[in-house]
């Protein structure tokens, strides 16, 4: 599921004029999401393993020889250029954060560029909305500060569905 | 529309010339520069064997004199000049293998269609796909550095081949080999760290809903290719490093006088030298089954036989190199191996044939340019296929080896096969990528024009190789004079053609009909490139795309 709620961490972020949020509080709650990854761990192994495998076939039989020296250290290059290259496209991509505080919600969205997005909002007068129809199916999008912005968009539209009722639910009780 | 952490609607493409084509993190504008850059170099080769040709029209030396290359005949006085003929064959073959057919299909077709066929919104590493690209270039610069350098004999260039076997490539003077050597290096790296860039988009980014299996078979073979370049070129890469170190550092490995085999090289070269030639072919069988797929009006006859025998060419592909060297001198045993692996590839290879008549059969055909190619393609790719299967039986390779019914074979399957499904491939994707679409009149043209040309040039061959002309000659005894006239006669037309795809080409991007629908083809044309403007944009499946939009129920 690619995304998550997590009740505390973060340090309180550095802003003005909100009072709780500005006193240095903690968020209340931290909701992150991120893209799907095609490739389960178990995938990830699977193509380690593979390369390893048929990486044999061309050492094996220069074992003994002062020919594998020449092969090997190309072989090994290549296997460690997959593991970077599998784990970097994990850790990389872009993803939001949405920040709750009684008084604040933060949303930060970080492109695969590296480029940085963010919007704040009262979380009382925030309005949430799930469009049937839309970029995509069930678009999801919070209204505020005089802006509209989307949420999880790269997700499936039933996660959206379920995430609108959880925000709809951690946003009617700050309200209250 | 909501912006916010969102994206940027109809944004405006402010990027100068020099960012967009020199800076690219674009897969799109990556793959287009890879396809002219391998255009321009096919063309430098392809130049290179109009000379060859001119040369072995008729017995004895008339052009490549030790006084002066010429380029009319003349009566004056002609020493031949072996070494600027084998620096024409060395080169034409490099070229040909290392900078041309696999930049056009795998870096071209590749980085353009496989992101867009599986929903993602760019390749996984975008500024290593621009690396990737100009160390092709700067390995296309080496090898014509190579050409110009001193070399051997006193004289500009290697004469090497392009296996670059020693004790020749270790011997042969000057620096030109070793800026040769430099230049599969670094267009090797090029290579790998392309594949790592495919592999790793294929693996990670697929669109949700789109496992494996449903993937289409372009991207398919695109993967598989990736495979064998990851494995295949790091061999090479160590290979050549022994080859450079023995030239310049005083190692032996391929010396017997220091205890080394040059038959060991010739191992590693062929480990990586049989799976390079399905790196050159696996990315054209996935053009193939799109255009019959589309032309024949009916997906794809049996889509998962058609991945695993990609896959099992693939990795079969690995374990039979040896058929290169029955020659030199390995046991029974040994040949016997490699002669029955060998006919075992033609399983999977038979498969895929198979099934493409099978999709063409009580399908509705139509005759577009890009149709007659990929006909042309199974009909050819085939008659090499089993020249391919005769020479793989040792005892008869025993006399065709180094012949030119070897010569016949690869440039059947090669030329004849996957350079006409790179021009498959162009035809049928150009009005996707240019927003202009070519003359039917001129596709069909360049298309007879090209078939009839190389089947002149290459069919005689098999009967000189049968005959017992030796490959690498710059001249011959009189008996094989009639050939080799009727060959040269296909180059000449085959090259005329060339030059007419090429007007062709720039007819179409200047002064071509535009196109406006993103598919122009119809509805067989299923895959979700063939769902966005043509041209496309800048950013494509920013959003992902719907499962509705690219599964179409038969997985295609």
């Amino acid at each position: 599921m690619p995304y998550q709620w997590n009740g505390k961490q973060v340090e309180a972020p550095d802003i003005r004029g909100r009072a709780e949020a500005a006193a240095g509080e903690l968020p209340l709650a931290r909701l992150t999401l991120w893209p799907h990854r095609s490739l389960p761990l178990r995938g990830f192994a699977a193509a380690i393993g593979f390369l390893f495998l048929m990486g044999l076939i061309p050492l094996v039989p220069l074992i003994g020889t002062r020919l594998i020296w020449g092969i090997l250290a190309f072989s090994l290059a290549a296997l460690a250029a997959l593991w970077w290259a599998l784990q970097a496209s994990y850790r990389r991509g872009l993803g939001e954060e949405l920040l709750i505080w009684s008084d604040m919600l933060r949303l930060t969205r970080t492109d695969p560029g590296g480029r940085v997005r963010v919007w704040e909002a009262a979380p009382h007068w925030v309005r949430l909305e799930l469009q049937k129809e839309g970029p995509v199916e069930h678009y999801l999008t919070l209204r505020g500060e005089g802006r509209e912005v989307e949420l999880g968009a790269f997700l499936t539209p039933a996660e959206r569905s379920q995430l609108r009722d959880d925000l709809a639910f951690v946003l009617g009780r700050l309200k209250g | 529309m909501a912006d916010a952490a969102s994206h940027d609607h109809g944004h405006e493409d402010n990027r100068g010339f020099f960012t967009r084509w020199f800076m690219s993190t674009n897969h799109k504008d990556i793959g287009i520069l890879y396809i002219y850059v391998a255009g321009l170099v096919g063309f430098i080769s392809v130049a290179f064997t109009v000379y060859m040709r001119l040369e072995l029209m008729n017995p004895g030396v008339q052009y490549m004199c030790l006084e002066g290359a010429r380029f009319i005949a003349s009566d004056e006085l002609c020493t031949p000049n072996g070494h600027l003929w084998n620096v024409m064959i060395t080169y034409h073959g490099v070229l040909m293998m290392f900078f041309v057919v696999i930049p056009a299909l795998f870096g071209g077709f590749g980085n353009y269609f496989m992101p867009l066929q599986i929903g993602a919104p760019d390749m996984a590493f975008p500024r290593m796909n621009n690396l990737s690209f100009w160390m092709y270039v700067a390995g296309v610069g080496l090898g014509v550095a190579s050409l110009l350098a001193p070399g051997g004999n006193g004289q500009l260039g290697s004469g090497v081949g392009w296996v670059l076997y020693p004790p020749l490539s270790t011997t042969e003077g000057g620096y030109s080999m070793d800026l040769a050597i430099f230049a599969v290096h670094v267009s090797g790296a090029s290579s790998i760290l392309g594949a790592i860039n495919m592999i790793t988009t294929f693996l990670n980014m697929r669109a949700p809903g789109m496992t494996l299996f449903k993937v289409p078979l372009f991207s398919w073979s695109i993967f598989v290719t990736a495979w064998l370049i990851l494995l295949a070129l790091p061999v090479l890469a160590g290979a050549i490093t022994m080859l450079l170190t023995d030239r310049n550092f005083g190692t032996t490995f391929f010396h017997p006088g220091g205890g080394g085999d040059p038959i060991l090289y010739q191992h590693i070269l062929w480990f990586f030298g049989h799976p390079e030639v399905y790196i050159i072919i696996l990315p054209g069988f996935g053009i193939i089954s799109h255009v019959i797929g589309t032309f024949s009006r009916k997906p794809i006859f049996g889509y998962l036989p058609m991945v695993w025998a990609l896959i099992a060419i693939g990795v079969l592909g690995f374990v039979v190199w040896a058929h290169h060297m029955y020659t030199v001198g390995m046991s029974l045993t040994q040949q016997s191996y490699f002669m029955l692996a060998t006919m075992v590839i033609a399983v999977p290879t038979g498969v895929k044939v198979f099934s493409w008549i099978a999709t063409m059969w009580g399908g509705s055909i139509e005759f577009k340019t890009p149709m007659l190619w990929a006909f042309g393609f199974l009909f050819l790719f085939t008659v090499g296929g089993v020249t391919g299967i005769v020479l793989s039986q040792a005892a008869i390779d025993r006399a065709y080896h180094d012949t030119y019914y070897v010569v016949a074979h690869f440039h059947y399957v090669m030329s004849l096969g996957a350079v006409f499904a790179i021009f498959a491939g162009i035809y049928f994707y150009i009005g996707k990528m240019s927003g202009r679409q070519y003359p039917e009149w001129a596709g069909k043209l360049h298309f007879w024009t090209m078939f009839i040309g190389a089947n002149i040039t290459f069919f005689p061959q098999h009967f000189l190789g049968r005959q017992g002309m030796p490959r690498r000659y710059i001249d011959y005894p009189e008996a094989f004079a009639y050939w080799n006239q009727i060959s040269s006669i296909g180059a000449f037309i085959s090259f005329a053609s060339f030059v007419f795809f090429i007007g062709v080409m720039f007819y179409t991007l200047t002064r071509g009909q535009r196109v406006t629908e993103a598919n122009y083809w119809n509805e067989y044309a299923d895959t979700l490139e063939w769902t966005l403007p043509s041209p496309p944009p800048e950013h494509t499946f920013e959003q992902l795309p719907k499962q509705s939009d690219w599964d179409k129920g038969h997985a295609n």
